[in-house]
């Protein structure tokens, strides 16, 4: 449940300030919520194409609508990480094991703390798109290393 | 051990990426700020390390009974805190544990965790118990390293034996001492009867009643005690199973009881495991043996086969003249009736106990199945009565009836029959 809230907090946040708009972004979040359906009563299947469809509702949403930096984007990034986190929590309690109850309370304080941490990252980098213009080509050089790190981190990390 | 990483890492990376991506496509600071909280994930991911935990898995015990609760002990302890270590002991089919297997801890660095696992011994085997299958994942669970841990150690559960008033006395016996009054006259302390005296007999065989009575010496006569050859003889050509309860098992049980009994009188006990896989004993008595027994009894399981097997096949030693025969046998397999059929021909004294199956294969009475259940039955019926024109007594076994009553039968069928 924490996870469907989540996701439709992200999807609520783009299409209540979308107007018109919303018409074309909200069967591709009905799409996106479905999906987040399925893969929590099917073991995960469908989770990542659910989030990739809820960031891109929202990208959309500011590409296309909001002309000013949007100051909730942290939010939303953190109510996306939370709801991927919340619903694979879910998925994993499912598996017919004996815990440690301080294990939940242990990772219940992970994903807190990553959220927040996430949601200090993220305004840090909202903050930070306040620079002047004429620093663009350090910022783009600075993002495209981020990107093609992020990128890498990704690939070893799923080698290993 | 194998290192995994959640295909959640895979999203996080391709969210990362393509919110990077995104930013830079249009100009915009928002998709950067989406994928931020990711990146630290998968941060957070890589910084995770593989766990170094020493697993030690020790068994209170190495047999038990049918029944009983044996203790598995599981030690571990790691150098570094692993946020979340699973381990799962696999279990046999005939073992369970209360709550399951799969356990899933917090192991801090330096200090070790007991975890106690009540395994009940639900049939009897023999079984292998462990390694164990850990895993150790991240506090997240975006990155699990899998492994084996921990030694195998046997366990051999026994089967439960039944409780026996007394056993079926076999018509011959054996020239070693044993508790089985001989039906031959001998050195004994059973008396027989009367004899006059003859040149050797010793004087303190004198029965000097007898001789005040009619003038001459006259001396009594014992019937020795000796021991006898008994050989089980196990049906494991085919069984009939039905949720969780088998002819096999019964036929396993009450062999097992049968060999303490006999063995406990000081006879000489044998096995035959008459099916596709052939095995056998030959008679000997003492502790030993009924170990032997037991352990060739666990390893005893239906292995179906389709080659023609007589009792040609068996070493001469194993069936010695003179021995009981009990076959117990639930009467499925015609190789084992020709068997049988063919021992009695040779001259043994023979007992079928015939391990019912029919409690375990009631037919469903709207069925047409009925008919064949019927027939099947009939042909069983005649089976027995083929056993029963050759002298051989069959007793019928049926499940929650103790063993002691079809032996009784068996009693009174020889009491009444008097076979030569």
């Amino acid at each position: 449940m924490g996870a469907v809230a989540a996701y439709g907090g992200v999807l609520a946040d783009s299409l209540a300030r979308a107007g018109s708009t919303a018409l074309v972004l909200a069967p591709v979040a009905g799409v996106g919520v479905l999906l987040l359906v399925v893969a929590l009563v099917h073991g995960g299947w469908g989770l990542g194409a659910s989030l990739w469809l809820g960031g891109a509702t929202y990208v959309a949403f500011v590409v296309h609508i909001e002309h000013r930096v949007d100051a909730t984007a942290p939010l939303v990034a953190v109510l996306l990480l939370f709801c991927a986190e919340l619903a694979a929590w879910s998925l994993n309690e499912r598996w017919p094991i004996r815990a440690d109850a301080t294990l939940a309370w242990r990772r219940g304080g992970a994903i807190a703390a990553l959220a927040f941490a996430g949601l200090v990252a993220a305004g840090l980098v909202v903050a930070l798109s306040a620079v002047p213009p004429d620093h663009g080509l350090a910022w783009t050089v600075a993002g495209a290393a981020a990107a093609v790190g992020a990128a890498g981190t990704g690939i070893w990390v799923a080698r290993r | 051990m194998t290192g995994l990483t959640s295909s959640r890492l895979t999203v996080y990376a391709s969210l990362a990426a393509g919110g990077l991506v995104a930013g830079l496509a249009f100009g915009r600071v928002e998709p950067v700020a989406l994928a931020a909280p990711f990146l630290l994930a998968l941060l957070a991911a890589v910084v995770g390390r593989e766990p170094e935990v020493s697993v030690r898995l020790s068994l209170d015990r190495d047999r038990a009974l049918e029944g009983d609760e044996v203790q598995a002990t599981i030690e571990l302890s790691s150098p570094r805190t692993v946020e979340r270590f699973e381990l799962l002991l696999p279990l046999p089919p005939e073992l369970t544990a209360e709550g399951g297997t799969a356990r899933a801890l917090l192991l801090r660095a330096g200090r070790e965790r007991t975890v106690e696992l009540k395994l009940r011994c639900e049939r009897w085997g023999a079984f292998s118990i462990g390694p164990l299958l850990v895993r150790g994942r991240d506090v997240l669970g975006l990155r699990s390293w899998e492994g084996s841990a921990g030694d195998a150690h046997s366990l051999r559960v026994y089967p439960r034996e039944e409780t026996l008033r007394s056993l079926v006395a076999p018509l011959e016996t054996q020239v070693f001492a044993g508790n089985q009054v001989s039906r031959v006259r001998g050195e004994g302390i059973e008396f027989a009867d009367l004899r006059e005296w003859q040149p050797g007999d010793r004087i303190r065989r004198v029965n000097w009643r007898a001789t005040a009575l009619r003038g001459s010496l006259w001396v009594n006569e014992q019937y020795p005690e000796r021991n006898t050859d008994v050989v089980l003889f196990l049906d494991t050509f085919a069984e009939v199973r039905s949720e969780g309860r088998s002819t096999n098992d019964r036929a396993v049980r009450a062999a097992a009881t049968l060999a303490h009994g006999y063995l406990e009188r000081k006879d000489r006990v044998g096995l035959v495991g008459f099916g596709g896989f052939l095995s056998w004993l030959v008679p000997e008595s003492g502790a030993r043996q009924l170990y032997a027994i037991v352990d060739t009894l666990l390893a005893s399981d239906i292995v179906h086969s389709y080659a023609l097997r007589g009792v040609d096949v068996l070493p001469p030693r194993t069936l010695p003249p003179k021995a009981l025969v009990l076959a117990i046998t639930p009467l499925l397999d015609e190789r084992t009736a020709a068997a049988l059929l063919d021992l009695r021909a040779r001259g043994y004294d023979l007992i079928v106990v015939e391990v019912s199956p029919l409690e375990l294969l009631e037919p469903d009475p709207e069925s047409s199945t009925q008919l064949a259940h019927r027939l099947w039955r009939l042909s069983r019926e005649a089976l027995r009565w083929r056993y029963e024109q050759v002298g051989v007594p069959v007793v019928t076994w049926r499940e929650g009836v103790p063993l002691a009553a079809p032996l009784e039968e068996v009693n009174a069928f020889r009491h009444l029959a008097r076979p030569a």
